[in-house]
């Protein structure tokens, strides 16, 4: 009889169970766990008064985040994105970033839309020494001795406009009139401005600023009428932008160069003033045909992603996270005091130009650039390399 | 001497575009006692409605008056006596201060739905843009077509409230509504017409407005806060004393922009609304 052997039984057994039983295994207990995702937390504005700008910035930034992911995230870990509503408020906003930082413990921030939303959060972020890349905030003192740990992501409204002068006395003009919204970023601009203008030799013959609501800029208007500037810069938002602009036509007065900050950008500008806009001077940080780094392709992957076309706003959201992204894996590693010693000690090529910073965070790489509505569309005046039109002068105003 | 005329001008044509928010108002609150701080956002609504109408009509934005009138004459018939009329059986004072509460979270609900509906940036409209040349004075067409136009409506406000039946009912229910009651006046009916016709007026300036300046839907406020001004500084109830003072602020504010600059022109009416309250608090208080 032949002996029974249970060995070999066993060993198929357990050839054919082994291979199950490692998977088993793989899958729960003694395979190294995938890493944790690096969590970025952020406000955003969707909802209230900021909302339909902010919307851009965040999709920015979540392309930027989703493209990394793609590209295997950052130090071999994935991202993730913890966003929250601050609906517009400053006060709101200071309470979602505290609870980023001390409830979620999120590793890295960035900055919410709006200098003045930024400027209220900036002391926490210096609080709890978090190295934080702002989008949405271009005042400059926010950027000060003190606030070490807010880095800008845009550029400074001190350069806002700034091309335009130079070129206006260049043109022959003599005299300025220099208007500014009573808001830190604005006035801060006007400040700018008029320092220029003295510097450039032109008189600055009238100066104003006001609060809104200003249901009526026609007092502005004649009083500029009546100083007769050659140059006329409005140092505004939107609604102010379109008041000054029909004032000084309801006065019967243009002057040889007119132009004016944030606002003229904005498609809506140019539906407000029909004809009007035409001639009006603005600025912007990004245009889509800028050869910045990867700027046609990030513009196609926004349209695919979102179906619609990207603003500067989505622009410097999306170089805000190319930004951190390039502190994390240039000092490789989440700890804050390296990450800021990297952002500011090294330069960034990114789609909205090259980040660099001063030793307060301030940005010195961002440019701002000239735009002029020309038959009713914006074309881009400077730099001279991507130009789509030259300065029309003088302004129609008609 | 011409700078001067051309100040005048300019503000009686500014105060021209005040008379319809702060007549509309005056109805409500002089007439109706309801404090209604939501009156900015109907105003709003109307004018971002103007803009979307102008864009996708393609049509004369002047005929979005009666459309706005019409539907915001029926949101007013309808909120009147759901929200405000079981308030009214509270007596005068706790009427008012309900009405405040209740008209101050209604105003956020119109804002988000302003928000929702036509989003947070501001809109314009480019109508009439151009000027007339009269003995050396320039006069912005859209401006003397807005302050015209609300001027009217402000007027024939004035004359049915005056000199029809209805109106005359309306003003003796505000006056007396005990005695209103008493001799077979419907007071019901009589407040829910005050208030839809003052809430569809906040709509005719609404669209006259948005042909002046821009609008975004969180600047609701700034018309609610404006219309309390006028009426404090006319007098509440007195259709008279408000569009007057309608015309003196918008003559003051000309003046005080031209010679001081934005910023004073701009707190210029809650300096005379701080000044009138201080010295003159019974223009507050409606007449018995």
């Amino acid at each position: 009889m032949r002996p029974i052997t249970i060995a070999p039984a066993l060993r198929r057994m357990a050839a054919a169970a082994l291979p199950a039983l490692v998977a088993l295994l793989a899958g729960t207990t003694f395979a190294p766990a995938a890493a944790p995702p690096i969590v970025i937390g952020g406000t955003v504005s969707q909802t209230g008064a900021f909302a339909e700008d902010a919307d851009f910035q965040v999709k920015g930034m979540q392309l930027a985040i989703a493209e990394a992911n793609a590209h295997g995230g950052w130090l071999g870990r994935k991202l993730e994105f913890k966003v929250y509503d601050d609906k517009s408020n400053a006060g709101t906003a200071v309470r979602l970033y505290t609870r980023l930082i001390t409830e979620d413990h999120v590793d890295l921030l960035v900055g919410p839309y709006s200098s003045g939303i930024t400027q209220a959060v900036a002391p926490l972020i210096n609080k709890y020494k978090m190295a934080t890349v702002e989008p949405g905030a271009s005042m400059p003192g926010i950027y000060v001795k003190g606030n070490e740990w807010n880095f800008q992501g845009t550029a400074s409204s001190l350069t806002y406009l700034d091309e335009l002068l130079p070129i206006a006395k260049k043109g022959g003009a003599k005299t300025v009139a220099v208007l500014a919204l009573k808001s830190a970023f604005t006035l801060a601009c006007s400040q700018a401005r008029i320092d220029q203008a003295k510097q450039l030799g032109m008189k600055v013959v009238y100066q104003s600023s006001y609060s809104l609501p200003s249901p009526d800029f026609a007092a502005i208007g004649l009083a500029i009428k009546s100083a007769h500037p050659d140059v006329v810069i409005g140092c505004t938002y939107f609604p102010d932008a379109v008041g000054i602009a029909k004032a000084l036509h309801d006065q019967g007065f243009a002057p040889k160069y007119f132009g004016e900050t944030v606002g003229t950008v904005e498609p809506a500008f140019g539906t407000a003033l029909g004809s009007l806009a035409n001639g009006i001077v603005g600025n912007t940080s990004w245009w889509p045909n800028f050869k910045t780094a990867n700027s046609p392709a990030i513009v196609a992957r926004y349209k695919a992603m979102f179906h619609t076309e990207p603003d500067y706003h989505a622009i410097t959201g999306y170089a805000s996270i190319q930004v951190l992204g390039a502190a994390v894996q240039g000092a490789k590693s989440l700890d804050q005091a390296k990450l800021r010693n990297w952002l500011l000690h090294h330069t960034v090529p990114t789609v909205l130009g090259t980040y660099k910073s001063d030793p307060n965070g301030l940005s010195t790489g961002f440019g701002q650039y000239l735009v002029q509505w020309q038959g009713g569309a914006l074309k881009l005046i400077t730099p001279a390399k991507f130009a789509q039109a030259k300065l029309l002068v003088p302004y129609p105003g008609k | 001497m011409l700078l001067a005329l051309q100040l005048l001008c300019d503000g009686v044509l500014l105060g021209g575009t005040y008379v319809l928010i702060a007549q509309s108002l005056n109805l409500i609150f002089g007439v109706m006692g309801v404090v209604n701080l939501a009156h900015g956002s109907f105003i709003v609504l109307a004018g971002l409605f103007t803009v979307w109408f102008a864009a996708h009509a393609a049509i004369n934005p002047l005929l979005a008056i009666p459309i706005a009138f019409v539907v915001l004459f029926g949101v007013g018939a309808l909120l009147q006596p759901v929200l405000l009329e079981p308030l009214m059986g509270l007596g005068a004072q706790q009427a008012e201060l309900l009405s405040l509460m209740l008209t101050f979270g209604l105003d956020y609900v119109l804002i988000e739905l302003g928000l929702q509906v036509f989003g947070s940036s501001y809109v314009s409209l480019p109508y009439l843009q151009s000027t007339w040349s009269v003995a050396g004075l320039t006069i912005s067409k859209s401006l003397l077509v807005g302050s015209a136009f609300a001027a009217a409506l402000a007027l024939l406000l004035s004359f049915w409230l005056n000199h029809t039946g209805f109106g005359k009912t309306l003003l003796a229910a505000s006056q007396s509504e005990v005695g209103a009651v008493s001799i077979g006046i419907n007071v019901r009916l009589v407040r829910l017409v005050a208030f839809a016709i003052g809430v569809g007026l906040a709509g005719a300036a609404g669209v006259l407005l948005i042909l002046v300046e821009p609008m975004a839907a969180e600047t609701a406020d700034d018309f609610t806060i404006l219309g309390f001004v006028l009426i404090a500084l006319g007098g509440l109830g007195d259709y008279r004393g408000v569009a007057i003072a309608s015309v003196l602020l918008g003559i003051a504010q000309s003046a005080v922009g031209f010679a001081i600059g934005g910023d004073a022109e701009s707190v210029l009416p809650f300096v005379l609304l701080i000044l009138f309250m201080a010295l003159w608090p019974q223009r507050f208080r409606r007449a018995a």
